[in-house]
């Protein structure tokens, strides 16, 4: 085969005209360069998503007392939500796999002999284990009979542990949540950051019976944590659950909701953030440069086929067919691009690296741009060869040497 | 043995409405070893005729055989190999790359061979010696004279062994001493076997060659052999005083 031979000719004749190529390569550089980077940033957010997602839960569905937005608690004082609202959910709304409504304070004053912290405590019925999938790694979850009783215990995220009793094991010892004493009957499994950004590990849970009636003193909820069996149907479960509460709650569109619910969609949504525009712009001009890039090119290889008819006159003379002359001009056109797209993927990577240096973001860098951008350089480089190489081939050997 | 055959060849060029008939029933053979000439003033076709004998373009009508096959039935690529394996090119603007080393430019032919030689390098090294260009091999063609350049454009045309040499006004743009090297290396190649088919308009040219057809309105004017061709070594030689005595 003379691919091969017919190959090194073309590197040859790139070499020789090296500015020529340089700006054949260019829009093949900047597109593959965008595109690198925004995959790198389009992985680093996914990932980011996932994780979100991940901590709010992929089943989860949460309702909160006030309309506001994000993942936030209400704010004090709104009373609206109450604990009839998730009896309500409960008996009327089918899907659901466990519900779960509990109350939360922020910034309750906690006391372990001369350790203090501010934390959030939170109020939960027993499900609310099962509706979190987060249960103790030590000790024992909140009980029927807690909330029966409403005994005074507790159960301590593990940063809130370690700083209340330091490395000593804090089961059976007492803490005070305001002014009352809590026994610590469970230690929660390490959980990591919340959706809110704050540390799910440093919040104490206690039984919602006790929180509503001897710390918190109050007869409505803050949320209602719903885990439903298949997460196809969250969007249409969220609906009816909104649907029920304007019920309940009396409220007609457009008034405005005095609940507010996410789900997992959300989460992602507001996880994403700006970079789905970002994304866009990049991608925009990735695909800009690309065409723009490969028209330029394309037109340089034609002004270089006519710069060239001599030479293509004796390469036929000497005995080059059709077939091998349109082999040399369409992989220089291939060699120019997959060139640019080696420099455009260098590019992309040393702007990937500087972006995490400098933004929040958290670029990832895997293969899959790389092998992406060589389908497109390999794309470009034949869609914008084939004329001027066919134009090369075309050219009669008796013309082309007049 | 004939080399080559041509047997009522006609050539007609249609361009709008005007039909210009080039070449009118041109009849000769080439015996192998011959070293001819075809001669004529432009616009006699002369080019035509050698763009048809190196297998470049196709008559209109009439048969040529070229070493045993019948080109006029060929297709493009089979006659794309046949000029890469039968016939060897000299252009009187030498067509050098100049992006290449002149060794690299003797080897050019080899990349449209089925089979690409092992010793390319040394066949290649071997024809520069023969043309007295060994130490010029890592050059550019532009760093060369005009005689140089061409005796590398023989070097390649060489390359491939074809079974026969055509040669376009090969020392129309070299001075009398560049062009009489040239003209030596032809008859050199000659003596060793070699079928030379020069085309030219200057019959001091022409006269180096065994036999001069003579080319007048498309037709053959004249066919004669030359029993006694200019000795273009002995030019050299003169050429070469001529420049000392200055």
């Amino acid at each position: 085969m003379n691919t091969l031979r017919i190959a090194q000719e073309c590197f040859l004749s790139l070499n020789a005209n090296k500015l020529r190529s340089f700006l054949m390569m260019a829009g093949t550089i900047v597109g593959i360069a965008a595109l690198t980077v925004i995959m790198a940033v389009g992985k680093g957010t996914e990932k980011k998503v996932m994780k979100r997602v991940n901590a709010f839960g992929t089943h989860a569905i949460m309702v909160t007392a006030g309309g506001g937005k994000g993942f936030s608690p209400p704010q004090e004082g709104i009373t609206t939500l109450r604990l009839e609202d998730a009896e309500a959910i409960k008996n009327e709304i089918s899907g659901i796999e466990v519900e779960a409504p509990f109350a939360v304070k922020m910034g309750m004053p906690v006391k372990a002999g001369s350790n203090q912290v501010q934390t959030i405590v939170m109020a939960v019925a027993p499900e609310w284990h099962d509706a979190f999938d987060w249960y103790p790694s030590d000790g024992d979850p909140v009980t029927e009979e807690d909330m029966a009783t409403m005994s005074r215990v507790c159960l301590l995220g593990t940063l809130a542990a370690k700083d209340l009793f330091g490395q000593q094991n804090a089961i059976g010892e007492y803490v005070q949540i305001g002014n009352v004493r809590f026994r610590v009957k469970g230690i929660l499994q390490t959980r990591g950051v919340s959706p809110m950004g704050d540390d799910f590990d440093s919040r104490i849970v206690i039984p919602l019976s006790t929180g509503l009636r001897r710390l918190f003193n109050q007869d409505y909820i803050s949320n209602i944590r719903v885990k439903v069996k298949d997460p196809a149907q969250i969007s249409s479960i969220a609906d009816e659950i909104r649907r029920l509460l304007h019920e309940r709650h009396h409220i007609t569109p457009p008034a405005e909701d005095d609940f507010a619910i996410f789900s997992a969609a959300d989460v992602a949504k507001v996880a994403r953030g700006i970079s789905g525009i970002l994304t866009l712009l990049l991608g925009a001009l990735a695909g800009l440069s690309l065409l723009v890039g490969g028209i330029v090119l394309m037109n340089i290889l034609l002004i270089s086929v006519g710069e060239r008819i001599k030479e293509i006159g004796l390469r036929r003379a000497l005995g080059a067919t059709r077939r091998d002359i349109f082999a040399q001009f369409l992989m220089e056109s291939i060699l120019i691009t997959t060139s640019g797209m080696v420099l455009g993927s260098i590019f992309g990577w040393i702007i990937t690296v500087g972006l995490a240096r400098v933004t929040k973001m958290t670029p990832v860098i895997t293969w899959e741009p790389f092998a992406l951008a060589l389908g497109f350089a390999l794309l470009v480089g034949v869609f914008f060869g084939v004329q001027p190489a066919r134009r090369a081939a075309r050219l009669e050997p008796v013309e082309a040497l007049k | 043995m004939n080399m080559i055959e041509l047997e009522n060849i006609d050539k007609t060029y249609v361009t709008a409405s005007v039909e210009t008939r080039v070449l009118k029933r041109i009849s000769f053979s080439v015996q192998k070893g011959e070293f001819l000439s075809i001669m004529g003033t432009s616009g006699t076709g002369k080019s035509t005729l050698m763009h048809i004998l190196g297998c470049l373009d196709k008559p209109t009508d009439g048969h040529y055989r070229l070493d045993g096959t019948d080109m006029v039935s060929l297709n493009d690529d089979a006659l794309s190999h046949l000029r890469n394996n039968k016939i060897g090119f000299v252009f009187q603007q030498f067509y050098l790359l100049d992006r290449a080393t002149v060794l690299r430019n003797v080897m050019l032919p080899l990349i449209y061979t089925k089979e690409y030689p092992e010793d390319a390098k040394e066949q290649a090294e071997k024809l520069l010696a023969a043309v007295g260009l060994t130490e010029r091999a890592t050059y550019r063609p532009n760093q060369l004279s005009g005689g140089q350049q061409q005796r590398v454009a023989i070097a390649r045309a060489l390359i491939n062994n074809p079974a026969l040499v055509l040669a376009d006004e090969p020392t129309g743009n070299l001075d009398s001493k560049s062009g009489a090297d040239v003209l030596a290396v032809f008859q050199k190649l000659n003596r060793e076997g070699r079928t030379i088919i020069l085309v030219t308009h200057d019959r001091n040219v022409a006269e180096h060659a065994n036999r001069i057809i003579l080319l007048k309105d498309g037709m053959v004017a004249e066919d004669r052999v030359i029993s006694s061709p200019l000795d273009a070594d002995a030019e050299s030689r003169a050429e070469a005083e001529k420049e000392m005595s200055k």
